[in-house]
C-alpha cells in the first residue's frame, strides 16, 4: 500500500443486519405483487376442488402430491425466476451489487422468500385438502410434507435458475417459464390419468414433475415409502445440483 | 484548489479491460484527490463505464490496480465498496418498494441506524417530504434522480461515484443536482463523475481526464485544457464562435467522428 495513501478504516455492515435488509425487502415486493402469490395457490385450489373424484380412487395423498407439485412450479418458475429476470432487467442487482454485501446474501434472500411462500403453499394445500375434501393425514406425514416440499421446491427454484443462467432476455425468459409451466400443468393433469405408452410414461415418472409429486406422495404416508419414492427422492437431488450448477455457473447479473 | 496534493482517495494504474476480444479499456490511470470532483469526459464507447464498473467491483478487470481509500478494489470488495457510494447510469430501485422502504433497504445493507425521524430529516433535505409513501415508478425523473444521490451518500462514503448523472434531466433539475453535488464536495467527499456535458464539466469538476479508445488522452482542470490546446490545429479547426471552449477542445483531442 501507497504510504500517502489515505486509509481510513471503514465499517463493514455484518451480513445479517444486510440479510435483515434485504428480506423486509424481498418480502414487501413479493406482498406487493401478489399476482405471483396467487397464481401459485389458484392453481392448487382448482385441483383440490375438481378432483374430488379422482381421489376415491387415486387416494387423498395424491391429489394433495398433485396440488402441491403444481404449487411449486408456479413458485419456482412463475416467482423466483421472473422476479430475477426483471430485477436484473432493470438494473436493480447492479445496484445491489456496488453495495458491501456479499453476492450471495442477494439471492439468499430471495430463497429464503420462496421457501417461505412453500411453507404457506404447503399448509393452505393441507387445510383446503382437510376442510373441502377431508383428506387428513398423520402427524408424521404432515411433518414429512413439509421438508420433502421444501425439497421439492428446490428442484423448480434450480430449474428456474437455470433458465436465468441460460438465457438472458427478459421477453424470451417470460415466455419460456411460461410455456414450462403450461406443460408441467398438463403433464400434472393428464400424465397419471391418460393413457400414454409405459416408456412415455416412465418418462413422465422420473420428469421434474413426477418426480416431485412421488416424493411428496410417499412423504404423506411413510409407512408406505417404497424404493420407487426413493429413487424419486434421488431423481430431485440430481436435477437439483445439474440445474443449480449449470444456471449459477452461466448466471449474468446483468443483460448488458 | 485548496486540495493537499498528496492524499489522494482512489488511484487506478494501468487499468486493462476486455469483453471477449474487444479490449474496451486498455490503458487508463488517474487519481482522485480527496474533496475534489473528477470528471471522466469521452465518446461513446470510449471505456468511461468501463472504468467506472472495474472501480465499482463490477467487472473484472485483466490489468492493472484500483486503490479505494487504501482498499484494493479486487482483494478487499467489501472494505472498498463501503467507502464508495455509487449512483449508476440506470439505477432503479423495485418498483413496488416505496420511497421509505427504498432508504430503509439501502440503511440496512449499507449498516446505517436509521429511524424515522432521520428518515423524515433525508427526505425534507432531498424536497420529498410528501413523498414517502410513493413508489419508486411514481416519481419523477429529478425525484428519482434525487433519491438515488442521497443512497449514494447514506454512508458518508469517502467517494462518490456518478454515472451521467443529470442526463435526461431538465435545465433546474441539473442546476439543483450540480448544487447537491458541490454539497457533497463541501463535506469532504471527493466525487467522480462521468459525463457527456462540458457545460457540467465545466461548472462542477475540478479535474477532468478525457479517454478516447480505452486510454486516458488528457487530465488536467478544465481552464488548463483549454489554454494548453487552444493553439493545437485540431482544435481550432472545430471552434465555431472564434472563441475555444472546452467542448472544442474535446472535439479537437476525440475527433469529429460520431461513435455508436
Amino acid at each position: 500500500m501507497n504510504n500517502d495513501m489515505e486509509n481510513n478504516n471503514v465499517s463493514i455492515p455484518k451480513t445479517s443486519t444486510a440479510l435483515a435488509a434485504l428480506f423486509r425487502a424481498d418480502l414487501a415486493t413479493t406482498i406487493s405483487n401478489r399476482r405471483s402469490v396467487m397464481i401459485s395457490l389458484v392453481v392448487p385450489l382448482i385441483i383440490l376442488a375438481t378432483w374430488k373424484p379422482v381421489i376415491k380412487f387415486a387416494g387423498g395423498p395424491f391429489v394433495l402430491a398433485t396440488a402441491i407439485a403444481i404449487g411449486l412450479i408456479a413458485i419456482g418458475l412463475m416467482g423466483y425466476t421472473l422476479s430475477v429476470a426483471r430485477d436484473r432487467d432493470k438494473g436493480i442487482f447492479q445496484r445491489l451489487r456496488v453495495a458491501p454485501v456479499p453476492t450471495w446474501a442477494i439471492m439468499v434472500s430471495r430463497i429464503a422468500i420462496q421457501l417461505a411462500l412453500i411453507m404457506v403453499l404447503t399448509l393452505f394445500v393441507f387445510i383446503v385438502g382437510y376442510q373441502y375434501d377431508g383428506i387428513l393425514l398423520s402427524t408424521k406425514g404432515y411433518i414429512f410434507t413439509f421438508f420433502v416440499a421444501i425439497l421439492g421446491g428446490a428442484v423448480y427454484l434450480s430449474l428456474g435458475q437455470l433458465i436465468v443462467g441460460l438465457i438472458k432476455n427478459f421477453e424470451t425468459i417470460n415466455a419460456t417459464t411460461r410455456i414450462t409451466y403450461f406443460l408441467f400443468i398438463m403433464v400434472g393433469m393428464i400424465g397419471d390419468l391418460a393413457k400414454f405408452s409405459q416408456q412415455l410414461k416412465d418418462i413422465i415418472k422420473f420428469s421434474p414433475y413426477g418426480s416431485v409429486k412421488i416424493m411428496l406422495a410417499g412423504s404423506m404416508e411413510p409407512a408406505n415409502w417404497t424404493n420407487q419414492t426413493s429413487i424419486a427422492v434421488l431423481v430431485s437431488l440430481g436435477y437439483i445440483v445439474i440445474f443449480a450448477g449449470i444456471g449459477i455457473s452461466k448466471f449474468k447479473w446483468s443483460t448488458k | 484548489m485548496t486540495i493537499e496534493q498528496d492524499k489522494y482517495i482512489l488511484k487506478v494504474e494501468g487499468l486493462a479491460v476486455s469483453y471477449g476480444s474487444f479490449e474496451a479499456v486498455k490503458d487508463v490511470g488517474f487519481s482522485v484527490l480527496q474533496g475534489e470532483i473528477f470528471g471522466l469526459l469521452g465518446p461513446n464507447g470510449a471505456g468511461k463505464t468501463s472504468t467506472l464498473s472495474s472501480i465499482e467491483g463490477l467487472v473484472k478487470f485483466k490489468n492493472g490496480n484500483i486503490t479505494l481509500n487504501g482498499f484494493d478494489v479486487q482483494r478487499q470488495p467489501l472494505e472498498a465498496k463501503a467507502s464508495m457510494g455509487v449512483q449508476l447510469q440506470s439505477t432503479s430501485f423495485q418498483a413496488e418498494l416505496n420511497v421509505i422502504q427504498i432508504l430503509q433497504l439501502y440503511a440496512g445493507i449499507y449498516g446505517v441506524p436509521m429511524d424515522k425521524e432521520h428518515i423524515k430529516a433525508i427526505l425534507k433535505e432531498i424536497g420529498m417530504e410528501d413523498a414517502g409513501k410513493k413508489k419508486f415508478s411514481q416519481l419523477s425523473g429529478g425525484q428519482q434522480q434525487r433519491l438515488s444521490l442521497v443512497i449514494s451518500t447514506i454512508h458518508n462514503p469517502k467517494l462518490v461515484l456518478l454515472d451521467e448523472p443529470t442526463t435526461g434531466l431538465d435545465p433546474q433539475s441539473r442546476r439543483q443536482l450540480w448544487e447537491r453535488i458541490e454539497a457533497i464536495k463541501a463535506r469532504g467527499h471527493a466525487v467522480l463523475l462521468t459525463t457527456h456535458s462540458m457545460e457540467e464539466a465545466e461548472a462542477v469538476c475540478d479535474r477532468i481526464a478525457i479517454i478516447d479508445h480505452g486510454r486516458v488522452i488528457a487530465i488536467d482542470t478544465p481552464h488548463a485544457l483549454v489554454e494548453k490546446h487552444r493553439n493545437d490545429p485540431e482544435v481550432i479547426a472545430v471552434s465555431r464562435r472564434g472563441k475555444i471552449t472546452l467542448e472544442d477542445v474535446f472535439i479537437g483531442l476525440t475527433g469529429k467522428t460520431v461513435r455508436a
